[in-house]
Formats: structure tokens, sequence, C-alpha cells
């Protein structure tokens, strides 16, 4: 446990120590604001139907989408790949931590980072809690929301930094990889056959977030999340473990 | 302490470690030696278990590689070839985050870090980024790592690459004192660095090994490399003739006006007996000199073989025709 912390103290010191942190964060930002204000300005023309701000706000646009399908990939590229790169993985792995404790000591401290993220997005929050009487149930539930998908492109953005040695291509194939697992839900109305149609609807994101962003915590959300989260990362243990010395 | 049984590297087209066995008993330092790409850094990452063997057995402290990597990674402190650090942290943080990946129990980690910085004389930059140190201090931030949790076994390859003289010495001075206590195994292509450190010498060459013994025994190995050159006032062929007849004396070199030069087998040591022969004879003894082959001799003789097989590869002939 206490080498586990150790992992993930050193990993945010890492994050906070470069200036990829801080150009993450000003763009998350900027974005974040940009989305706000342009909601803000839709939901008050008159002639639009009444909608809560923040379920626009969580995955109902595709700029939510669009930023973190970047973003993650650029959180998670360093992890491993740039441990392997300069060598340090070599003195890491010699080290007696288990190689699933790295891998969850790196995952750990991504999230935390991307938690971080997150935490200025309250201001808008407290914004429109200060203007109108807001109900804070489908707010939580949806930062739950995001917490949840945080996990999951994590876990795949981690699995890819395993595999290679350059944190470019541990971005780019991240960010394929989670194009095609956001877009499995997207494709849902192309296929035929009530199975298939099912399987596509189970896995949409986009519907997830919009469930969470309503108020609803569907228990199906949270185990597809939770579960593939659990699977890329045992996949990244065994990368790590299968690519040792190389 | 450590056992080494067979171990063999197999990568795709070739061995790069083949079946080399060894034992280092506890406290002992030992030399790794070998021309570069020979197979050093390999049989070593094998032995911390950052590279799985393709077969053969590694054991330290009794522990098996194979079965408890954990166990084995605890028992050994590592200093990899490039001395790879994290530019980010602080001398002081990083070795504060080793000792607690290491395993050092909290309430000893000040203690263990003020102490092995002392030691591994990085006190001066403790507030530094790692990042900002010349080669000399990032090498010695490395030992200090790899020492940090007081490990049986140390593990040190080609500690003094890049270094300045001044901090060779140094750091050279720094594993003698520290084979006193841990069990050390250190690879080098600087001959100089093994005699001086290492009280047992292995030399490795194409993945095999090739010689295992004390700098000494290696060296007494290597018959007719000693010599003992002599100036005698003495009749020529006589002398000649009776230095030849002297047990020990390989080969006789007359090169005029009563110098000779005696090839000497092994480790026999002739001066004694060409004094007592002067005396009986009523020669002069002018002058007598004894040269020792030296371990880069030994080292040479052993690993050159592959220059001269590489200078009648099919290639060239192949380039000439």
């Amino acid at each position: 446990m206490r080498k586990l912390f150790a992992l993930v103290q050193r990993e945010l010191l890492a994050y906070f120590s470069s200036p990829l942190a801080y150009v993450v964060l000003t763009a998350f930002l900027f974005i974040n604001g940009y989305v706000f204000y342009l909601i803000v300005a839709f939901l008050n023309n008159p002639q639009v139907q009444a909608m809560a701000p923040l379920r626009l706000m969580f995955g109902g646009t595709i700029f939510f989408w669009l930023y973190l399908l970047f973003v993650v990939p650029v959180i998670t590229m360093r992890l491993l790949a740039e441990e392997r790169r300069t060598g340090t993985l070599e003195v890491l792995l010699t080290s007696p931590v288990s190689e699933g404790q790295v891998v969850i000591g790196k995952f750990l401290a991504a999230f935390v980072f991307y938690l971080f993220l997150w935490l200025p997005t309250w201001v808008y929050v407290a914004i429109l809690a200060s203007h109108a009487k807001i109900d804070f149930g489908p707010v939580w539930t949806g930062y739950l929301g995001i917490a949840l998908l945080g996990l999951l492109f994590l876990s795949i953005g981690l699995l890819t930094s395993a595999l290679v040695r350059n944190q470019i291509i541990a971005a780019i194939l991240a960010f394929a990889v989670l194009v095609v697992v956001f877009s499995l839900g997207l494709v849902e109305s192309l296929a035929t056959g009530a199975a298939l149609k099912g399987a596509l609807g189970y896995m949409n994101l986009w519907g997830h977030m919009d469930d969470f962003a309503k108020g609803i915590v569907d228990t199906r959300h949270v185990v597809y999340d939770l579960s593939l989260t659990g699977l890329f990362l045992f996949l990244a243990s065994k990368a790590l473990e299968a690519s040792k010395g190389r | 302490m450590i056992e080494v049984e067979g171990l063999t590297k197999r990568f795709v087209d070739r061995d790069a470690v083949a079946n080399v066995s060894f034992f280092v008993p506890e406290g002992e330092v030992l030399g790794f030696l070998g021309p570069n790409g020979a197979g050093k850094t390999t049989t070593m990452r094998m032995i911390t278990g950052f590279l799985p063997a393709t077969s053969g057995r590694v054991r330290v402290a009794g522990l098996d590689v194979a079965r408890d990597p954990l166990g084995v990674r605890a028992r050994i402190g590592y200093l990899p070839e490039n001395v790879a650090l994290y530019p980010e942290m602080r001398v002081e943080e990083y070795l504060r985050f080793r000792a607690a990946v290491e395993g050092v129990p909290r309430g000893e980690v000040k203690a263990r870090v003020d102490e092995t910085s002392e030691r591994c004389m990085v006190s001066d930059v403790r507030r530094q980024l790692v990042g900002t140190l010349s080669k000399g201090y990032r090498q010695r931030v490395g030992l200090a790592g790899a020492l940090i949790h007081r490990p049986a076994v140390l593990i040190l390859d080609e500690p003094t690459v890049g270094l300045d003289p001044r901090q060779i010495v140094k750091i050279r001075e720094l594993i003698t004192e520290l084979g006193r206590e841990h069990t050390v195994i250190l690879s080098t292509h600087i001959l100089p660095e093994v005699e001086q450190v290492c009280r047992r010498v292995l030399i490795i060459d194409d993945g095999k090994l090739v010689a295992d013994g004390t700098p000494e025994q290696l060296r007494g190995g290597l018959s007719g490399a000693a010599e003992l050159a002599v100036q005698l006032e003495a009749p020529e062929a006589e002398a000649r003739a009776a230095l030849a007849a002297l047990p020990g004396a390989a080969d006789v070199r007359g090169e005029g006006s009563g110098r000779f030069r005696v090839a000497v087998d092994g480790t026999s040591d002739l001066r004694r007996e060409v004094f007592k022969l002067a005396v009986a004879r009523g020669w002069v003894l002018l002058e007598m000199a004894q040269t020792v082959p030296s371990l880069e001799d030994v080292f040479l003789r052993l690993t050159t073989h592959d220059a001269e097989a590489g200078s009648e590869s099919p290639v060239e002939e192949v380039a000439n025709a």
C-alpha cells in the first residue's frame, strides 16, 4: 500500500512539474468556458425548449466528447512509454513492486489528475446556482458519469502506453482505440438484427452519459465502464510483464 | 549468495548468453569482464529478473528468480548501465521515493536517505533537480538509490563509464568499501578497475564464460606470458643452456652482450634460481627483471578471436571477388 502511494505521489509530481499539465488544464478551461457560454446563450432563447444546462454540459454536446477523446491520450501517453524509453522502467521493475502495482499506481495518478481537470467546472455549477434553483442530484450523478468515463478512457490510454516506447505513438494508438470504443454505440442505427442493435446500444457511451446527466444511475452502465476498465488494466499489466527487457 | 546455472538467453537468431554458470559467495566482489556486446548486461538483467532467461536458473539468497521475483528484487540493488533517473525530481525526493518503493520502513527513511547521500557524496546536491546534475553526480545518485535499502546483493553495470578520473577513483573507493558489507557484481571493460576492486573475475565473450578466477590465477593460467629479463657476465652458450635447464623455463632468447629473455611457465618465479646459478658458476649478475602478464594480456588473449575471425569473413571475400 505504501509502495503504491509512493508510485502515485511520484507520478503526480511528474504531472504537475511538466508544462503539459498546465497546457491541458488551460485548454480544458477555455473550451469548457466557451461551451458553457454557448449553452447558456442557447437556453436564453425563449423559443428553445427549457432544459437543465448542466445536462447539456455533461456529454450533451460534441465538444465534451471531442475534448475527452483528445485529452485522455495526452494524459496517459507518457505514463509507461516514457519510462521505457528513458530506462527508468528497468529500475522500477527491478525493485520489489509488481507490474500490477506499477500499472495501478500510474492509473490512479492519471485519474487524480483527470479529476483535478474537472474541479474548476464547479464554478459553472456555482454560477448557475447563484441565479436559479438547481437540482443537485443530476449534478452529482453527472460527475459520477464523468468519473466512470474517465476510468474507462484512462485505462485504454494506459494500455497503449504499456505497448510502445514512443509516447506520441502511444497517444495516437489510444486516440484510435478511444474513437472506436466511443463510436461503437453511434453505429447502433446502422445495425440490423435485434441482438447486434441491443449490444451496440449497451455500448453507447453517449447514451450512458446522458442518463447520468439526467440523474439516472443505471447499474448496467456502471458495470460496463468498470468491467472494461478492469480488463484494460489487466491487459496493461500483462503487456508490461511481457515487454520487460525489450 | 548468487547461483547461476546453465543460464541462456536466446534472441531471435543468436544466443546472447549461452550456458553460463557461476557461483558468487557472500561478501565477494566479482568483476564481470568482457568486450562490448559480450552479454554482460544481458546476464545481469537475467539475475535481476528484468529479463526472463530462455533456460537455466538463477538463485539469489536461495530464492529462484523465476519463482519468487519480488523476493529476489527486494534483495538486490541494481544500477543499470544508463543510470536512468527521473529528471523532474529533486535528489532527496528521488531517494525518498526509492526508499519507499524498495520497502524501507517508514520510520527509517529519513535516516537512511541522510546516511546514503553522505556515503555516495551527494549531500551537497540534495535540493537540486536530478535533471540538472552532472554525469558524475547522476551516477552517484543512481548508486545511492540502489543502496538505499541495504540490499544483500549489489549489481552494478559499468558504474564508472563516463566519469572523470577523479570521480572514477572516488566511485572505486566506494565500491571497495561496499564490498565489505554487500555481495557485489560489477561489470566493466576497464581492466585496472577490476584489478583494484575485485577479488574474483569472470570473463565473458560472445555469450560464453571463458575465464573464472582471481586476477592472479588468470594471469598465472596464461603460460609463457611472464618473462624474466637477465643480463649476465658469462659465456653466452653456456649461460643459455643453463638458463634453459632451469625448471619452469619455457624458452630462452639470447639478445647479445649477455642479455637473455626467459619465458616462464605459469606463475613460476625463477629469480631465486637464476641468482643461485650465477653464484654457483661464478657469473656476475648485472641485471634481472621479472614482467608479469597484466590482466589486459589475459583479456586480449581470451577475447580477440572475434577480430581475427572477422578479417576472414566471407563478406569480405565476396567484396574482394
